[in-house]
């Protein structure tokens, strides 16, 4: 059902204070963009009445979601962004990239290769011989970027056979994209610091990709789509008091907040009040008592890298207050965006930008001697490695690791 | 001391005024107009902008039902540039009364207007903010019109022919000699030098200030200033102008204008044409009847309130107010009162406003012995800009608005800014963020002679007339006023005066709204120049 209080509504909340042009990274890296003030909420007022008359500088928003974090009336700035964007486009669909239904639906094709012998390796030796030769570029992926690399074994598979603890306790993981097809040791972790702490975890393979690189593209109606498919299995599992977790910070946020700013639906609304951030959850476990004692016992230091995305979600800096209080020597980078989100770095176009938006977070990470950048999300693990000689890991990782060796 | 002469001077730079002079100069009369402020200052800019089908009247004056559609169709055809074809709905809500209906199709019908059944579900789809309580809509030809770029594009045409037009230029005496008026004693409001214009024929369309204008020849003219309130919401609640189906009553008229919505209006009769105040319960009685059309009227932001007076004319005994007839008279006072060289033009609509002048001069030119016939429904207003200009532009425009501009400007000044962008990249900055004008249109609008201040910028170019309301531009304004127009300031010696009145100006139309997201807005504005910029001159202790 259609909720009363809709995000394009929020563009009359705006006093034109400009916090969010100060606090976008987009904006100070490149000056061509005309910040979020002006592309969301002062442009949602002005196409109405012509809608032939676009500020094409909405493509260059990066979903980040600085300027809604930054907001001091409760605007949904970058949802009326995504909004305009899908709107200029479905007028102007010349203003698509190339590249833009490639990067869009990067499920579709690991679906695929995952339903064929071998495919993920010949796509993997495509990619190797694509930034060889310089494929990439032409196709307009940035150049300079390593592509992420199709894991021999998703996690859904993986997960067939990981040995669980039956519990009365339950949760059900929403892997997400990249964990399941790019990086499935975090969604091993996960079932291993869960079943730690007397949890069994479920997974049902009617979970969809959550939307998010769709909205950036403008497929705001396969969103839509995909939106109503996770809603109804959250809804099925919030009914069964199974609460809904997600490692990768992005996936989460869409969950969370972003299907009923896009969509505005009853359902959406109350779905949401069942999914949590891993760390989030962990942390409601310590708060009550209930997470098992951990002690971190490293003698390395690591820093923290907060997404953008766990930002906007408003739950603090969950994963880093847990690690540090277990002992673990780790510093909050405190240095904005990764200049990554999502997609966007990936873009030719856009590459420029995203490395310059990166750079206070590369010269904090090169500042010291750190063992690893701690970081809850999966795109800016890859802009930490491709911006710094330093890895990365997600905190379950961590977490997983200092349950196995107590 | 005799500074100037012209066939005929109109009194007044209103709708009416400026109307008058396009149609004389296009019969080839040599004609001034003068206006005691800036152009359209009145009542045609301060209403609701509605380019009326004529539906509104169809029951109860099938004549003015009439005339509004044959202009309505007129005015679409010649007023590209200020005419917003966006149709509109007349609607019924539960509780309205259904026996309205037929006779108000049955009017539509005897009076050539086109009228479209829709279903409650079209009618929700089309607007979708409409309330659920929605039972009957119709489509009818419905439009809005902007009262500022009408006005100068008029003035424009005009020019074309030879009319003259004179801002803040007011008329203090009127010079007769045996029975004939001979000249007007004028004051220049900005120099405050006061002269004679030598005239044949001294035109009063001074709206509701008409009365006035006739006592300064001795004369009485019996005109009702009507007050008229109206809210502007900052956003378009609706695409369509929406009507409320029902005897005309107030708060039952929604027009989007580019960015904004009006919802109007009240109709309280004052004494003085000058009383625009406006207060919150008038707002609080529009919004009452408002959000029986939409439902979550309350939700949406108010940007500010503003009244305007309607000249209506008052013949001796008659009923003034809602009451009062909308149609105008033009009166002869030669005939009425044996003054040679006078006539006076008084009620009527912004709509009509076309064939007014129309129907004025045609009773006008023959006393000069000018025969020609009035030619001003054939040919357009201003030529349009040319679509491969708008597409070259874009690539100069900062962002978004190039039609907006191109409207408001017109062919030859549009090709100066965007000159002016090509050439001075810094002059792409937008001064006004929330509508959207560049340094470029601000800089050529100020160098025009009839500008004398932001406020008058402000009137042709939108500027500060969106969400934040002067907040950001005020000050950058200020800064381009300075340099360009110190000389000159109308109304203050210095560009910081001239920016504080601007933003009064602001003020003046927040003050009676001020709660909720206005409010806040208006904290902003105030955190910003009383306490950071200190504009008022504080001093501790």
């Amino acid at each position: 059902m259609e909720l009363e209080e809709r995000a394009r509504d929020t563009a009359d909340n705006c006093i034109a204070c400009t916090s969010c042009i100060a606090a976008c990274p987009v904006t100070k890296a490149n000056p061509e963009y005309k910040g979020p003030k002006l592309v969301g909420p002062a442009h949602s007022r002005m196409h109405f009445s012509d809608p032939s008359d676009y500020e094409d500088t909405l493509m260059l928003c990066s979903n980040c979601k600085n300027c809604d974090i930054t907001c001091p009336n409760g605007v949904s700035v970058s949802t009326l962004n995504m909004l305009e964007r899908a709107k200029y486009l479905q007028e102007h669909p010349e203003a698509h990239r190339p590249e833009d239904e490639m990067l869009s639906h990067s499920f579709k094709m690991a679906n695929m290769l995952n339903s064929i012998p071998f495919g993920k390796q010949i796509a993997n030796l495509g990619m190797t011989i694509g930034e060889a030769t310089g494929m990439m570029g032409v196709m307009g992926i940035a150049p300079e970027r390593k592509t992420p690399r199709f894991a021999a074994t998703y996690f859904r598979d993986m997960f067939k056979n990981i040995k669980q603890p039956a519990s009365d306790k339950k949760v059900l993981f929403f892997p997400g994209c990249y964990i399941d097809t790019n990086d499935p040791e975090v969604g091993v972790a996960f079932v291993q610091v869960m079943n730690e702490n007397g949890y069994e975890v479920l997974m049902d393979n009617r979970f969809v990709c959550c939307g998010s690189p769709l909205v950036v593209g403008g497929y705001i109606d396969e969103a839509r789509q995909h939106a109503d498919t996770n809603v109804a299995v959250i809804q099925e599992y919030a009914s069964r008091n199974i609460p809904v977790i997600a490692c990768c910070t992005s996936c989460s946020l869409m969950l969370k907040n972003e299907y009923t700013e896009l969509f505005a639906q009853s359902e959406m609304k109350e779905a949401a009040q069942n999914v949590w951030d891993a760390f989030e959850f962990l942390a409601k476990l310590d708060a009550e008592g209930k997470l098992k004692k951990v002690a971190a016992n490293s003698s390395h230091k690591f820093i923290y890298h907060a997404p953008c995305h766990l930002r906007a979600q408003g739950v603090g800096l969950p994963a880093f207050d847990l690690l540090k209080s277990a002992g673990l020597n780790i510093v909050n980078a405190d240095a904005g965006c990764c200049g990554m989100s999502g997609s966007y770095g990936f873009h030719k176009d856009n590459y420029e930008t995203s490395m310059k938006v990166g750079k206070d977070l590369f010269d904090a990470i090169n500042s010291d001697n750190y063992h690893k950048v701690v970081c809850d999300c999966g795109t800016c693990r890859m802009q930490i490695e491709h911006g710094t000689d330093t890895k990365s890991v997600h905190p379950i990782q961590i977490l997983a690791k200092c349950y196995k060796k107590s | 001391m005799v500074k100037d002469k012209a066939t005929v001077v109109v009194v007044g730079g209103g709708a009416t005024g400026v109307g008058i002079l396009r149609d004389l100069s296009m019969r080839g009369i040599d004609a001034l107009l003068i206006e005691k402020l800036d152009m359209v200052n009145g009542a045609s800019s301060r209403y609701h902008g509605l380019l009326h089908s004529g539906a509104r009247y169809a029951v109860r004056d099938q004549e003015a039902a009439r005339e509004c559609i044959e202009e309505n169709t007129i005015l679409r055809r010649i007023g590209k540039s200020c005419v917003e074809a966006t149709t509109g709905m007349f609607v019924q809500v539960e509780g309205d009364d259904p026996d309205f209906v037929d006779p108000w199709l049955q009017g539509c019908k005897d009076s050539g207007i086109s009228t479209r059944e829709l279903s409650k579900e079209e009618a929700l789809r089309l607007e979708p903010n409409l309330s659920r309580k929605l039972k009957v809509a119709y489509e009818v030809p419905d439009g809005a019109i902007d009262g500022f770029r009408m006005s100068w594009q008029n003035l424009q045409s005009a020019a074309h022919y030879g009319g003259r037009y004179k801002t803040y230029t007011e008329i203090i005496a009127v010079n007769v000699e045996n029975a004939a008026v001979k000249s007007i004693k004028v004051r220049d409001n900005v120099t405050k030098e006061e002269y004679e214009i030598e005239c044949e024929i001294l035109v009063n369309a001074a709206g509701p200030w008409a009365g006035k204008v006739a006592e300064l020849a001795g004369l009485e003219c019996n005109v009702s200033p009507s007050k008229g309130t109206l809210i502007a919401f900052n956003q378009r609640i609706s695409n369509r102008v929406v009507n409320r189906l029902r005897k005309p009553s107030n708060g039952d008229i929604f027009v989007p204008h580019g960015s904004i919505t009006i919802l109007g209006t009240s109709s309280i009769t004052v004494p003085d044409p000058e009383d625009t105040t406006t207060s919150w319960e008038e707002v609080e009685d529009l919004m009452k009847t408002g959000e029986g059309v939409f439902e979550r009227l309350r939700d949406y932001r108010i940007l500010r309130v503003f009244a305007g007076s309607r000249p209506l004319y008052v013949p001796k005994g008659a009923e003034g107010g809602r009451n009062a007839s909308r149609g105008f008279v033009t009166i002869d006072h030669e005939k009425e009162d044996g003054l040679k060289g006078m006539m006076t033009i008084c009620g009527g609509k912004f709509t009509t406003y076309r064939l007014m002048a129309e129907k004025f001069c045609d009773v006008l030119a023959p006393k000069l012995n000018n025969t020609a016939k009035c030619r001003t429904a054939e040919e357009n207003l201003v030529p349009e800009v040319p679509e491969a200009d708008k597409k070259a532009a874009r690539q100069y425009f900062p962002a978004y608005g190039v039609n907006l501009a191109a409207t408001r400007l017109g062919v030859e000044k549009f090709g100066e800014v965007v000159k002016t962008l090509k050439e001075e990249p810094e002059s792409r900055e937008v001064l006004c963020e929330c509508e959207n004008v560049t340094m470029a249109e601000i800089k050529r609008i100020a160098s025009e002679p009839t500008s004398h201040s932001v406020a008058d910028v402000r009137r042709r170019t939108r500027l500060g007339m969106g969400t934040c309301q002067g907040n950001y531009c005020a000050i950058r304004s200020a800064a381009v006023a300075n340099k360009l127009f110190k000389d000159k300031l109308a109304e203050s010696s210095d560009s910081l005066s001239d920016m504080k009145n601007f933003l009064q100006a602001r003020w003046k139309g927040i003050t009676p709204v001020m709660a909720g997201k206005t409010l806040r807005e208006a904290e902003m504005t105030r955190g910003m120049y009383e306490l950071l910029f200190n504009v008022n001159g504080g001093r501790r202790g």
